[in-house]
């Protein structure tokens, strides 16, 4: 499994490593952290990057290098990579070049085996898109500073699961709220409720809703089903059911501490793009932490 | 749905959205196409301006790659049968799109040469360490020396001296400061004023040069232009120097220890070596050749010399060249001006020039004052959405067909064009401070706004006053 932590600046991007790192220790990934610089426009480029290079001849680093040295000291500070991985500390001047607006830190050949650092250049959606599709990631981690802006393209258009560290606050007692009905997504989402809450140890309360009194008899079946994988895994679980509209409940039962996990809608991409779909509206309007899960 | 999987169909989607600006140039070429041509307008002057249309679109959305715009051009001028295919092949290569060649690489073979440890010292020592002369330095450095050797090589090379200052006062490079906005916009819009010194400050002006005398309407040498325009810039450099510093006044009067520190480290590389003294011996000589050969055998040839000298003396490979050299800049500014000589030659040029003086008389009046308007403002505005050179080789035909005096006109156009102080795109070196990423897109506006007032009130003085006595 591969995950992708996409970071921005050093002021909010500690909670998503948090996370991402604490979900790629526990299920083992190799993890990318990629930091998406500002679009350079085309009749600039050279010019830009001719810039650059005179700049690392004064030791100057070049813009981004900066938030993934951050990334690195954060890392070894917060014991996710051993402090001594690389002995003469972070290689900021060895970025090669792998592809158009795409630079990566040299880790290879070091204790480092299942991290890498990429810098990139241009329009975040783009970059990502091209990221998850070009390295098939399975799930891609973003801070939620954009979140509103950004939820749609990223459901619509990032090919992977999506976790939005929104207002993730590392001293709060999470519990995982899994959204669980009778949809295609649901095996997954619950497959990725395990996995989470194993990396950081929490209970998991597992909702279904309904839309009038009468609970669907599918909609139960799935309630069992993703209960009995929660006993299987060792993982502690409570049911809850509730009738309503789904994303309203949802976004109101999660409230500021529940990282809510859904499976995406599989609805036609077209629906999609015009109708939108539950997770974009719990993904747009929740307070918390939300894993959509492809 | 209808065989495509979800995630082609997630795939078109993206191109869609992301294209959305490409379709719609596409759907409006069409729709114009079956508009009949109005009055005055030829049929061929109409698929022209359906091109411009287009064209403007696209570089300024930047849905494609520039060279897909340039490449996009010449197919429409042949299919629309603006022209025949030898006909675009020949408006598409002069002596202008050589110049805008030669000077790229002769960029990259002078930065590469490492002098910039050298500028800086030269800065350092011209300037002292108070803050506010360190900044009139480094637009009037700046502005000196883009005049000459164009503002992607003084970019590239000002910018590490401006952050090496920023970093030996103790300020963090990575983190915005007056300081730092200060000291990088004084390089931004010091090579933006100089830009218009004299032709080989930028494409642009030697674009408007090419089309003065491909339509037999001047021939302006590079003294001349000189002549013309030195003076605004130097009217300009305190005025630049005076507004940066009043709208980002820093907390640093002084920068001594700064300075002592960045002394230390030039210091370092020791005396110039032979490779440098080489270097800036073929500029000087390019320079001379710009002077005193360019009316015989043009200024991109003369550029071309230089690139040869460099390349002949193993002072750049050719592989640095290849690298750094924005080959898709130069087949765009070859597709505009190609574009560019069949307005003219088509007479859509001529037609928009009118159209556009009998609308905007009766709004301004008199014919001077729309002319000003439209080579000024008009062009002022159109050089912060798109590149400066596109903006001359795109509006240069259009304004020398409003009559009026062509030197005048034309050198006013381009010195307009470098009015680009209020966007990231509007030139490289704006481009360059912007990705250190200290400088925000609303940063521009703040200097910009008023730069560009007191630039367009300093340029219709010195047209109205002191051009006259030149001619």
């Amino acid at each position: 499994m591969k995950i992708l932590i996409a970071i921005s600046s050093k002021e909010y991007s500690g909670p998503t490593l948090d996370v991402g790192m604490n979900i790629a220790r526990a299920i083992q990934s190799s993890t990318t952290i990629v930091d998406v610089g500002q679009k350079i426009s085309e009749f600039s480029l050279k010019d830009v990057s001719m810039a650059n290079e005179v700049m690392e001849s004064w030791d100057i680093d070049r813009p981004g290098v900066d938030v993934l040295e951050w990334a690195y000291n954060y890392l070894s500070e917060n014991q996710f990579i051993e402090e001594q991985a690389l002995k003469d500390g972070f290689p900021k001047n060895v970025l090669i070049e792998s592809g158009t607006g795409r630079a990566e830190v040299l880790l290879k050949g070091s204790a480092l085996e299942n991290l890498s650092m990429i810098l990139r250049n241009g329009d975040i959606i783009k970059e990502l898109r091209d990221e998850v599709n070009t390295h098939e990631y399975d799930l891609t981690i973003i801070g939620g500073s954009g979140k509103r802006s950004m939820a749609h393209d990223m459901i619509q258009y990032i090919d992977s699961s999506i976790f939005v560290v929104n207002n993730f606050n590392i001293n709060e007692n999470y519990k995982i709220l899994l959204a669980v009905d009778d949809s295609p997504g649901t095996a997954k989402a619950v497959k990725y409720g395990v996995r989470v809450a194993q990396a950081f140890n929490i209970k998991v309360e597992l909702i279904t809703i309904s839309k009038d009194k009468h609970l669907v008899e599918e909609n139960k079946k799935a309630s069992d089903y993703a209960a009995k994988m929660m006993r299987r895994s060792g993982v502690e679980a409570q049911r809850i059911f509730k009738t309503g509209d789904p994303v309203d409940t949802i976004i109101e039962t999660a409230g500021t501490n529940r990282i809510i996990i859904m499976g995406a809608s599989s609805q036609s991409p077209i629906t999609k793009f015009f109708m939108g779909s539950k997770p974009l509206n719990v993904m747009e309007n929740c307070n918390c932490p939300v894993l959509i899960v492809k | 749905m209808f065989g495509f999987s979800a995630r082609s169909v997630s795939d078109i989607l993206f191109w869609v959205t992301r294209k959305k600006w490409l379709i719609l140039s596409f759907l409006l070429s069409i729709s114009f196409f079956y508009v009949p041509s109005p009055d005055g307008l030829s049929p061929e002057g109409h698929r022209t301006l359906i091109i411009v249309l287009v064209a403007l679109i696209l570089i300024i959305s930047e849905s494609i790659p520039l060279p897909g715009v340039a490449i996009l051009i010449l197919i429409m001028e042949v299919i629309l049968g603006v022209d025949t295919a030898d006909g675009v092949a020949s408006s598409f290569m002069s002596d202008a799109v050589f110049f805008i060649m030669g000077s790229l690489m002769l960029a990259v073979s002078l930065v590469h040469q490492g002098l910039d440890k050298r500028l800086a010292l030269l800065v350092i020592n011209i300037t002292g360490n108070k803050t506010w002369s360190i900044v009139l330095g480094f637009v009037g450095i700046s502005a000196f020396l883009s005049s000459f050797i164009g503002e992607h090589t003084v970019g590239a090379m000002m910018l590490p001296v401006a952050l090496a200052l920023i970093r030996n006062a103790g300020l963090s490079t990575t983190q915005a400061t007056k300081l730092s906005t200060l000291l990088l916009f004084s390089i931004a819009y010091g090579c933006a004023i100089g830009s218009i010194g004299t032709p080989s400050g930028g494409g642009r002006n030697v674009i408007m040069i090419g089309y003065l005398s491909e339509f037999g309407m001047a021939e302006i040498s590079y003294l001349e232009w000189m002549k013309f325009a030195y003076p605004m810039l130097i009217i300009e450099i305190p005025i630049v120097a005076l507004v940066l510093w009043f709208t980002f006044t820093p907390e640093q009067k002084m920068m001594d220890s700064s300075v002592r520190k960045l002394k230390v480290k030039v210091a370092k590389t020791g005396k110039l070596t032979a490779n440098q003294i080489m270097a800036i011996i073929i500029f000087i000589l390019v320079f001379l050749g710009w002077i005193f050969l360019s009316p015989i055998i043009g200024l991109g040839i003369v550029a071309l010399s230089g690139v040869f000298l460099y390349l002949s003396f193993g002072l750049v490979e050719w592989q640095e060249i290849n690298r750094n050299t924005n080959w898709g800049v130069i087949l765009l500014f070859g597709s505009a001006i190609s574009i560019g000589i069949q307005m003219k030659e088509t007479g859509a040029a001529l037609w928009v020039a009118e159209e556009t003086l009998y609308y905007l008389e009766v709004i301004f009046q008199d014919i001077a004052v729309v002319r000003w308007f439209v080579s000024v403002i008009v062009t002022g505005i159109l050089t912060n959405l798109l590149s400066n050179a596109a903006t001359v080789a795109v509006l240069g035909p259009i304004i020398l067909d409003m009559g009026g005096d062509p030197i005048i006109m034309g050198i006013m156009t381009s010195i307009a064009s470098a009015f680009a102080y209020l966007t990231v795109v509007a030139s490289p070196t704006c481009m360059i401070i912007h990705s250190t990423g200290l400088i925000s897109s609303s940063d521009y506006f703040k200097a910009g706004w008023k730069l560009f007032i007191i630039s367009v009130i300093v340029l219709l003085m010195v047209s109205t006053f002191y051009w006259p006595i030149l001619l």
